[in-house]
């Protein structure tokens, strides 16, 4: 990690450096740079380097353990204060904790710690008989042992307020004994295993179990291993593991602050399936066993609904026209997931910000308690900067990993889970018949402006063929005619005398969204007919309708034409464009329910103001 | 590699670790260091034993007097590689 920039922000006094402080400290995976940022905030702090007001809250901090404690609460002090939190801090002395929590008149008392931190040493947790000896002998001394230190707890518990937090213990990460570790529960592999399963079941509720043997199975226990560290200075593990663990402990201390997210707002197209449902039809999304893509969107489904059942409520916030968001959820065989587990299912085109404070009001939610998932860093951000409670995912680009990723954002750890939970997505469908409608709108000039679009519009040529046939015979939603073109009669139109075809491709500070929009017009005498005129829903509300125009107006006035003539043809999913002409100003001629006749007078129009730049225009 | 090729190695790691990093020298140790806490230390040897792709056997670090001998080390373990 480079941690140059900051140094010369402290050199420099600058108080840019608490900012970056935390973001480095938030990143670094590495016990040297973690300790270098740690020296960093305390030299700054004895600079007098003014920290930026903000809320911060003060924690009374007691860490005990059979380990020197040393630099293990450094880290930790230093993870916390960044995260807002100051420490003071009582330190135990190396494997002093039986002392001191048993002393009702010590230092540890006398300290009043609000949280305390107990890392029992792991070399004192072993049976102390033989191998052989029955498993009712060795069962009863190792629920001995862990009923010692839940007793521990018990007694800091009654002479202080405090929450404790217990450390369990890793596992031996060396093959001794071979197989027979798991046929014996006098090894000490079985025996700190059974002895952190009864840790786990039997410790009072004001305990937290810091989850040593867990952290150590997910980073590698070998690696967590450090003979030289305890031999030389008694560590409790290696310094790359000491980071896990003290950001372990720092999370379940920030846990103990801040309540868990209590809902799930997720999109739907290449969220929860694979495709858009809308183009794709019923039939052509990804779902289910049928295929990899399908299977993996159904595993995240599958995580989903669990969460529902241990009381996190789900909504839906998608970008789609209301019936067809529906219809996988009420026909889909292979959809996991079902209306009814939903208490909010906002599917329609406004922000996502919008709906998403709608939501809150209706359901009498705090939008904090949000978590918002989505595969588009576009409406990540919309969200962020219109919703800035919310907590948001942006999903990675495998759906295999979706699971994964939700998994491992902590964000709906419960304290514990009751039966009560389990209802509650019943019980908020029922208040939510109650509540009525909350809107507000945002300023969405401003997030326009913000993703700095850039388009580029040109005539058809060769290179795009497939992906323009692909487009007009696959669009259904934003498409006016639905007019379907095979690869040969787009390639007819390339340079052809009669036509206006242009192919829009549309880019923002977030990258690019390709080849998205498509209009053939036609040519005869001082007219322009719109043949074709199609877009990705995608990109919709971005202005790319209103660009467009603006450059068929330039086009059609550059051929000679005085006005350009709009046909809107009805078909079962193109709904959303039914007014599309009149909404962009055109005059109606006249309208059926199968079709709509419009017209542009060319002299009259004032190119329509957006916050799309066009790029090399040819 | 020998000893002030080390150095001149351990001054870039020092560099980087330190706000106000000594110039060192052979003679030179923590103690002539205010900076050089027992912290900084742990985090240099973590340093150390990754820049130079060495490990250190338990206790000998502690048994080296100054930066010299501490090079004289590196450059013996680095050597057996």
């Amino acid at each position: 990690m480079d941690l140059s920039e900051i140094k010369q922000l402290l050199l420099g006094n600058e108080p840019a450096f608490w900012s970056q402080l935390r973001g480095l400290t938030g990143q670094a995976t590495a016990f040297e740079d973690l300790i270098v940022l740690s020296s960093m905030r305390k030299k700054a702090v004895a600079r007098g380097l003014a920290r930026p007001e903000g809320a911060r809250q003060t924690l009374r901090l007691a860490v005990l353990g059979g380990y020197s404690l040393y630099p293990l609460h450094e880290l930790l002090i230093h993870l916390l204060e960044t995260a807002g939190i100051s420490c003071e801090i009582f330190l135990g002395d190396y494997d002093n904790y039986v002392a001191e929590i048993m002393d009702a008149d010590g230092a540890l008392y006398r300290f009043q710690p609000q949280v305390v931190f107990l890392l029992p040493g792991a070399q004192r947790c072993r049976h102390s008989g033989a191998l052989t000896d029955p498993r009712e002998t060795v069962e009863a001394a190792a629920k001995a042992f862990a009923a010692q230190l839940t007793g521990f707890c018990n007694t800091l518990h009654e002479r202080t307020p405090a929450e404790v937090l217990l450390g369990n213990f890793m596992l031996p990460a060396r093959r001794d004994p071979g197989e027979f570790r798991s046929r014996t529960l006098a090894s000490d592999w079985s025996f700190r295993k059974f002895v952190n399963l009864e840790l786990g079941l039997t410790a009072p509720p004001f305990v937290r179990i810091c989850d040593l043997e867990f952290l150590a199975s997910r980073s590698g226990a070998l690696a967590a291993e450090d003979a030289r560290g305890w031999c030389e200075s008694k560590q409790p593990c290696s310094p790359a593991f000491l980071v896990d663990v003290c950001r372990e402990v720092a999370h379940l201390i920030l846990g103990l602050r801040t309540p868990p997210k209590k809902l799930l707002a997720l999109d739907l197209d290449n969220t929860l399936w694979g495709g858009v449902v809308a183009d794709d039809g019923l039939e052509g999304i990804e779902i289910g066993d049928t295929s990899p893509r399908g299977e993996a969107f159904k595993a995240f489904q599958r995580y989903i609904l669990s969460l529902k059942d241990r009381g996190v409520l789900l909504a839906v916030c998608s970008k789609n026209d209301h019936e067809k968001a529906v219809e996988p959820f009420e026909k889909h065989p292979e959809m996991v997931l079902k209306m009814k587990d939903f208490v909010s299912f906002k599917a329609n085109w406004e922000p996502k910000s919008d709906n998403l404070r709608r939501i809150a009001a209706e359901l009498g939610l705090g939008i904090d308690s949000f978590v918002f998932v989505d595969d588009n860093p576009a409406e990540i951000e919309i969200v962020r900067q219109f919703a800035p409670g919310v907590t948001t995912i942006l999903l990675g680009s495998d759906p295999s990993d979706y699971a994964g990723q939700l998994k491992d954002c902590r964000m709906f750890e419960p304290r514990s889970i009751t039966a009560e939970d389990a209802r509650r997505t019943g019980q908020y469908l029922e208040e939510m018949e109650r509540q009525s409608l909350l809107t507000s709108a945002t300023d969405m000039d401003a997030y326009l402006e913000s993703l700095a679009m850039e388009a580029v519009i040109r005539d058809f040529n060769p290179l795009d063929v497939p992906r323009l046939a692909q487009l007009i015979n696959k669009s259904n939603q934003f498409n006016l005619t639905t007019r379907r073109r095979t690869e040969a009669e787009v390639q007819a139109l390339i340079d052809h005398p009669g036509y206006v075809a242009l192919s829009v491709r549309l880019e923002d500070r977030f990258g690019d969204h390709g080849l998205i929009s498509i209009i053939i017009g036609c040519i005869s005498g001082e007219t322009l007919h719109v043949d074709t005129w199609l877009m990705s829903c995608r990109v919709l509300k971005r202005q790319v309708e209103e660009t467009v125009l603006n450059e068929l107006y330039c086009r059609a006035r550059a051929r000679g034409c005085t006005r350009i003539e709009g046909l809107y043809l009805a078909t079962k999913k193109n709904d959303m464009v039914r007014d599309f002409y009149p909404r962009m100003g055109f005059q109606t001629r006249a309208v059926t329910t199968e079709r709509g006749d419009y017209v542009l007078d060319l002299d009259a129009f004032q190119p329509i103001p957006t916050k799309i730049a066009i790029r090399d225009r040819k | 590699m020998n000893q002030a090729d080390v150095i001149q190695r351990l001054q870039k790691i020092f560099d980087d670790i330190f706000l106000d990093a000594p110039t060192l020298t052979p003679e030179l140790t923590a103690k002539d260091v205010p900076e050089w806490t027992s912290l900084i230390h742990i985090s240099l040897l973590v340093a150390v034993e990754q820049e130079f792709q060495v490990r250190f056997r338990v206790g000998e670090v502690e048994a080296t007097r100054n930066v010299g001998e501490f090079a004289d080390l590196i450059a013996r373990r680095a050597s057996e590689k």
